[in-house]
């Protein structure tokens, strides 16, 4: 699809200002969200053409301003969906039961 | 909170990882174990000094140079490295005619088992978007200058191939052990961002 | 389903998942070829980048059958077909601006491109 994933030779987006020594996680989130993609990867919920498609799908502005590992959770999020794995409203009603034990 | 009948889902990665983890253990679809070894291999076990190792080998000895350009795949193997996102591996040689230089612009396609999991710089925009049609002004942001009569090629990984640079081996290095040549060799050299830089008191 | 378990993890690590297709399938292409991609502009998943889409290159490398990713991504089934690494010239890609000796490589699937005679 021609979204905005499709990079190659876009101007704008400034210096690469690549960051010295960087952890291989920033975030504990990010460990579990590569850990997740990872697992479910291997017990077959996706294949890797899948994956980079739901990313692809996540919403133009979405993809350019969330950070990488965001894109790998809005992919998961999609697919397992769709996939049957988990229903949607179960995700949401667990993410609002959360969000209440949080707030 | 109860019942919410909205949905936009709550904007926190944090959470949302905790409800999608929770839910597929729950139903016993993914192994807690395997999440956090998978996680401790990645973080701790696989890194860019596996590929310096293949290089260095590269350098000391001219046979297995070759069989590593002429069957990736076979030859980072001998030496125990291979797997997820390594499987179909392309061994590309930096010379005095060109520079190579690797990229997936469409996403992030990287050699995890030679060089670990990719830096953010590699996975953003800037670099994808602007190493494809300036190779030049990219390197020269990393401190990397190539002269006009070098070729750059610019390898964009879009398919499941995966390349990792062969950089030039530095003058000075005659009297170096493989390993002290491995620990020469940095992640950004076999990306192709950088040259291997001359050991410190290595006469030019 | 199988369920990854923590002592398979170093099998998916070791081993993960090659999309190579061990099949006889016959190349569009040989090594040499001049070749020209197809402007396709699908609305569904693909691997052709659109700076390459009409642009003409040289066959250097074939690497062998693979699943073709445009189906594989919709649950269409493999298509196993070769791919091939394609290198055009920087100016062939970005105009006469770019580098004169400058090259690009792309691997592409047989459905991405066309002979030119």
């Amino acid at each position: 699809m021609n979204g905005v994933h499709d990079l190659g030779g876009m101007h704008g987006f400034g210096p690469i200002n690549p960051e010295p020594n960087e952890p291989v996680f920033h975030h504990e989130w990010e460990r579990r969200v590569f850990g997740v993609m990872m697992a479910a990867f291997g017990g077959g919920h996706y294949n890797v053409d899948q994956f980079r498609h739901a990313i692809e799908r996540m919403g133009a502005t979405e993809y350019l301003s969330e950070s990488y590992y965001e894109h790998w959770l809005a992919s998961m999020e999609t697919l397992l969906v769709e996939n049957g794995a988990i229903g949607k409203d179960e995700l949401a009603a667990r993410q609002a039961k959360l969000a209440g034990k949080a707030g | 909170m109860t019942t919410q009948s909205h949905t936009a889902p709550p904007s926190d990665p944090e959470l949302r990882i905790k409800a999608l983890e929770s839910l597929l253990v729950e139903k016993k679809l993914i192994d807690p174990e395997a999440v956090d070894a998978i996680i401790e291999t990645y973080e701790t076990k696989i890194g860019p000094r596996n590929g310096a190792k293949i290089v260095a080998r590269a350098w000391v000895d001219p046979e297995y140079k070759k069989r590593l350009l002429a069957d990736g795949t076979k030859a980072i193997a001998e030496l125990g490295f291979s797997g997820a996102q390594g499987e179909d591996m392309v061994v590309v040689e930096n010379t005095d005619e060109v520079h190579n230089v690797v990229v997936c612009t469409l996403c992030s396609c990287y050699p995890w088992p030679t060089l670990g999991l990719p830096p953010v710089w590699y996975k953003a925009a800037p670099y994808r978007a602007r190493v494809v049609m300036d190779p030049r002004g990219v390197l020269l942001e990393f401190g990397t200058r190539i002269s006009d009569d070098v070729e750059v090629r610019v390898w964009d990984s879009n398919a499941e191939l995966r390349y990792l640079v062969l950089p030039q081996r530095p003058a000075g290095t005659e009297g170096c052990t493989e390993e002290q040549l491995a620990d020469l060799v940095s992640r950004d050299a076999m990306i192709g961002t950088a040259a291997v830089a001359p050991p410190a008191g290595a006469k030019p | 389903m199988p369920v990854i378990t923590k002592d398979l993890v170093p099998v998916l690590v070791n081993t993960g998942g090659s999309t190579r297709v061990d099949k006889a399938v016959a190349p569009r292409f040989r090594v040499g070829d001049h070749v020209l991609v197809r402007n396709i502009n699908p609305a569904h998943h693909t691997r052709l980048p659109r700076y390459a889409r009409g642009k003409r290159g040289i066959v250097e490398i074939d690497h062998g059958v693979f699943v073709f990713p445009d189906t594989s991504a919709q649950h269409q089934g493999e298509k196993p077909q070769h791919v091939y690494s394609v290198r055009f010239t920087a100016r062939e890609l970005w105009g006469p601006g770019a580098a004169e000796r400058d090259t690009l490589r792309l691997d592409l699937w047989d459905d991405y491109l066309d002979l030119v005679v």
